[in-house]
């Protein structure tokens, strides 16, 4: 299957389903699952038809430049990971949207963003690169101010930094151009290989700080936590599970695709190195944030700065260039992925059913009412947090193992502490949500409706799927490495084989599934509990009052006093102060243009006046 | 074969040592407070009484929650090398770690995490209050004894340059101990295995005068059997741990089980004589000295590689 057809799909169904928004509600949501779908069957069935047969040139003469498509394995691996959450986020829509206003919209946005994304992994070139960017971004523009009010604020800060980030890719691009007179991605690999590294490093940074402030590196993540609170919940999957993971194939792309792995090693003296810097900008990336997700008490908020803390850990996996830390990297990048889409959509089946509520103050006890949704909280906080059996266990174990066998523990301690903190943040939102005391107000709630149901089953699956037998994703991913000169990696189907380092997951599983087993026999033979409401609980003689006691605001106080003073986010009040500032000036500039004729012929003549000073003082012409 | 024994074994192990701990503590806490006290194998006759008694259940996740700690704390044993070597000696038997080849101790680290995930959710499916304040305060002293335990986890690794425990032990047997190479991790490691156990200090988690027990206010009969199990398999897995890491393992099972002992006696010395503090000052106590000793290790560990 040609990328050309997977594109053409993509953009058709975007403009279908606005078009059927028109006639009719049930042909629009068909068409929206449908085209979703169709995309993650096309993109499975492209697998491993790459080479020269996939490479379409579709666009032969745009100013003396091809706009290329290609399919290679990198490519393929990111689109079907797209294609897979878009595709779920769709289907969870179905209930979570229905009855709301610009519906057609809706859903042609969120193919739109979709075939953005493609069109970016797809891309052979970077003119195309950057068109289909600039898609994405517009589109998620709209997305994210889809709820007017208080969202067109958060759209607005996302879309300005974005900008900021596409003008530095573009001056990358044009530098690109000016220098080696092409923007084909393959060719640059071999025509960049001669030159200096400042000017590697020039191309570098500007690409960088686009693909940094997609994936919302400190210091430009400002505008994801806001994003996050405003967007729609199914939307928000897809911002936080791939969207803001684009930067991460675009630092893939420039670092190992086009600049290659030895020149990113030797770039830099000493402990000036490029890499050694990205990895320490990914660990403050995962320890400010995973501490800031503790102090929040809207469950999207939290999440949202947790979306920006674990990606600190695949820039730490990714910026180290060993073959197993950018395959840790890599497979960190779809993991996470699948468990924060989960909670993503978790959070939204319980908003949906409680009537919009997410502040984690407000609400308790929903297990008896939701048990799906809690079941996919509990396996997506295993997965952030890393638990063995889950997937984000595997790709943070190869990230630990590379940064303990490099000779870095400060950087393995601040993934640590990272990690550690986040167990307390997680465990607070599934806690605060689904244990406890039912408040009294939400005995009726029901169970999320099937099509919620589908999508968060189907990613608990992927998680323990991805967890147990590693070596699934990996081939995929051992097949990327190969294509940018990685030294393969001893893997098997459950893990790592190499001696005294190895992992095996299955052993783990096994073990951890006998020794349940037994628990659970033992449990049998000791004699059976009886089963009493929850509400019957000991409180040393006085009763508890139902529906009033949940112990959740303020649930680590003791800590929050602690740190709280610290943990300030102080980048982006600079940016409000520098936005404020910047304000300032162009109202000055604004009042160099009075409107009277007359001032401007003073503008003219003290100028002129200027320069014949300057003449006559220096002689310059 | 050797492979099956073992995985029946080094749990049968953990079980059966570290309930009799937990019958010694209170043995010694008695002698110490000049009592005679109850008789060492009291735990069993509990463990037994209680699993005969009828008590109540609040769902399928707060029994579930039980079973899910103590699995945990199960698996995590079999990653523990108890003893044995690999080189040829005089009363010694090959290493006894039926998973070594599972991925060392980053995995025991998050295996650990599974006892008090357990409790916590099987507390969090009661509606007691008096158990979510005590998952609260579980949480965050685990956030105050990991600081310093990571600093101590990675200095000991980056000293044997590996992350396998056997292969630690191993390098410890043939060079000097851990407690000579890394000395100032040694003491951070000693200062919270208090915390670490949830003992006096630190015994605020279950704190039985102020919030009924916490976590587990709720559980009784059989559930209650289970978590005392638990409780002592993860006393086991603590002091284990800590002799793996700086006291060298043991060539053989019983040179391993003495040095456990000999740790344990220190830990409980210190339970029987000292008070309970608030939450927050064993937050500031651990981030504070611990911490401080820890970094400072690993600094000089890293500088000397």
């Amino acid at each position: 299957m040609s990328p050309q057809a997977i594109l053409i799909t993509a953009f058709a169904g975007a403009g279908l389903v606005f078009l059927a928004g028109k006639v009719h509600s049930h042909l629009r949501d068909f068409l929206a699952v449908l085209s979703s779908l169709a995309l993650v069957g096309l993109i499975a069935w492209s697998h491993g038809q790459y080479g020269p047969d996939n490479e379409i040139v579709y666009v032969p003469d745009f100013l003396g430049m091809e706009l290329a498509l290609r399919l290679n394995p990198l490519a393929w691996f990111f689109a079907i990971y797209i294609a897979i959450i878009n595709a779920a986020s769709v289907v969870f829509s179905l209930s979570y949207m229905k009855g709301k206003e610009k519906l057609g919209f809706y859903y042609s946005m969120m193919l739109l963003v979709n075939a953005g994304m493609l069109g970016i992994v797809l891309s052979g070139d970077f003119l195309s690169f950057y068109i289909f960017w600039e898609i994405m971004s517009w589109s998620t523009y709209l997305l994210i101010s889809y709820r007017r009010g208080p969202a067109l604020h958060a759209g607005m800060k996302y879309i300005i930094m974005s900008l900021v980030g596409s003008c530095a890719m573009l001056v990358g691009i044009l530098s690109l151009y000016a220098q080696f007179g092409t923007l084909q991605i393959a060719e640059l690999g071999e025509a960049i290989a001669g030159s200096s590294s400042g000017y590697v490093l020039f191309i570098l940074m500007a690409m960088g700080i686009a693909f940094g402030v997609k994936f919302a590196i400190l210091p430009l993540h400002t505008w994801m936590p806001d994003a996050h609170s405003e967007a729609v919940s199914p939307f928000s999957a897809v911002l936080s599970g791939v969207l803001v993971r684009m930067g991460m194939y675009g630092f893939l792309l420039v670092m190992y695709s086009i600049v290659g792995l030895k020149t990113i090693l030797n770039l830099g003296a000493g402990f000036f190195n490029f890499h050694y810097i990205l990895s320490w900008l990914g660990a403050i990336t995962i320890v400010i944030p995973t501490f800031i997700a503790l102090l929040q008490n809207d469950a999207k908020k939290l999440l949202a700065w947790h979306g920006i803390g674990q990606g600190g850990y695949m820039i730490l996996g990714m910026a180290f260039g060993t073959s197993l830390g950018v395959a840790g990297g890599i497979f960190h990048t779809i993991n996470h992925g699948s468990y924060i889409a989960l909670l993503f959509l978790v959070v939204g089946a319980v908003e949906y059913r409680t009537g919009g509520v997410r502040d984690l103050n407000r609400l308790g006890g929903l297990i008896q009412r939701m048990p799906v949704a809690f079941f996919g909280c509990l396996v997506g906080i295993m997965g952030l947090i890393g638990m063995p059996l889950t997937n984000g266990f595997v790709s943070k174990w190869f990230i630990y193992k590379t940064l303990i066998t490099e000779g870095h523990p400060f950087l393995a301690f601040m993934a640590f502490v990272g990690t550690w903190g986040t167990i307390l943040s997680v465990y607070k939102l599934l806690h605060n949500m689904f244990l406890g005391q039912l408040p009294e107000k939400y005995k009726e709630v029901r169970k999320a409706p099937i099509s919620m149901q589908i999508p968060i089953l189907f990613f608990c699956f992927v998680i323990f799927l991805f967890g147990v037998l590693p070596g699934i994703p990996l081939r995929a991913i051992q097949g990327i490495q190969d294509t940018m000169g990685f030294a393969p990696l001893q893997l098997t189907m459950w893990g790592l084989a190499s001696g005294a380092g190895a992992l095996n997951m299955l052993n783990i599983c096994f073990a951890i599934v006998i020794a349940f087993a037994v628990v659970l026999l033992l449990m049998r033979l000791g004699a059976k509990p009886r089963r009493v409401p929850q509400e019957d609980s000991y409180a040393a003689g006085s009763s508890v009052p139902a529906g009033k006691y949940h112990h959740s605001v303020e649930f680590y106080n003791p800590l929050y006093q602690m740190i709280s003073p610290y943990l300030k986010d102080r980048v982006d009040q600079f940016y409000y102060w520098a936005a404020d500032k910047a304000q300032g000036v162009f109202e000055l500039t604004r009042r160099i243009y009075t409107g009277y004729a007359g001032t401007y012929v003073l503008y003219i003549i003290s100028f002129l006046a200027l320069l014949i000073f300057l003449q006559l003082a220096w002689e310059i012409w | 074969m050797t492979g099956i024994i073992q995985i029946v074994l080094s749990p049968l192990i953990a079980f059966v040592v570290g309930v009799l701990f937990l019958g010694l503590a209170r043995k010694i806490i008695a002698r110490v407070h000049r009592r005679y006290g109850p008789p060492i194998y009291q735990p069993v006759i509990d463990v037994v009484r209680m699993m005969s008694q009828r008590s109540i259940s609040h769902g399928a996740l707060f029994e579930l929650g039980v079973v899910l700690a103590l699995a945990g704390s199960l698996v995590t044993v079999m990653l523990i090398p108890l003893g044995g070597t690999e080189a040829f000696q005089p009363f010694a038997h090959s290493v006894l770690c039926p998973l070594s080849s599972s991925g060392g101790l980053l995995v025991v680290m998050y295996l650990m995490l599974f006892g008090p995930l357990g409790l916590a959710l099987g507390a969090g499916a009661s509606a007691n209050p008096n158990a979510s304040i005590g998952v609260s305060r579980k949480m965050l002293l685990a956030l105050a004894y990991e600081v310093p335990f990571l600093l101590v986890i990675l200095a000991v690794m980056s000293q044997y340059g590996s992350i396998s425990l056997t292969e630690i032990v191993a390098r410890q047997q043939q060079a000097s101990w851990g407690v000579l190479s890394v000395p100032l991790s040694a003491v951070a490691a000693f200062l919270i295995l208090p915390a670490m156990l949830g003992i006096r200090p630190f015994d605020l988690v279950t704190a039985p005068q102020e919030i009924a027990s916490g976590p587990l206010a709720e559980y009784g009969g059989t559930c209650l059997a289970l978590i005392t199990v638990q409780k002592a398999i993860h006393l086991f897995v603590v002091i284990a741990l800590f002799v793996d890491l700086f006291l060298g393992g043991g060539v053989n099972l019983a040179t391993f089980l003495v040095k456990m002992l000999a740790v344990f006696l220190a830990v409980e010395m210190i339970n029987a004589v000292l008070p309970r503090v608030k939450i927050e000052d064993a937050i500031k106590f651990c981030w504070k000295w611990p911490t401080a000793l820890a970094f400072v290790q690993m600094t000089i560990t890293v500088l000397s590689k």
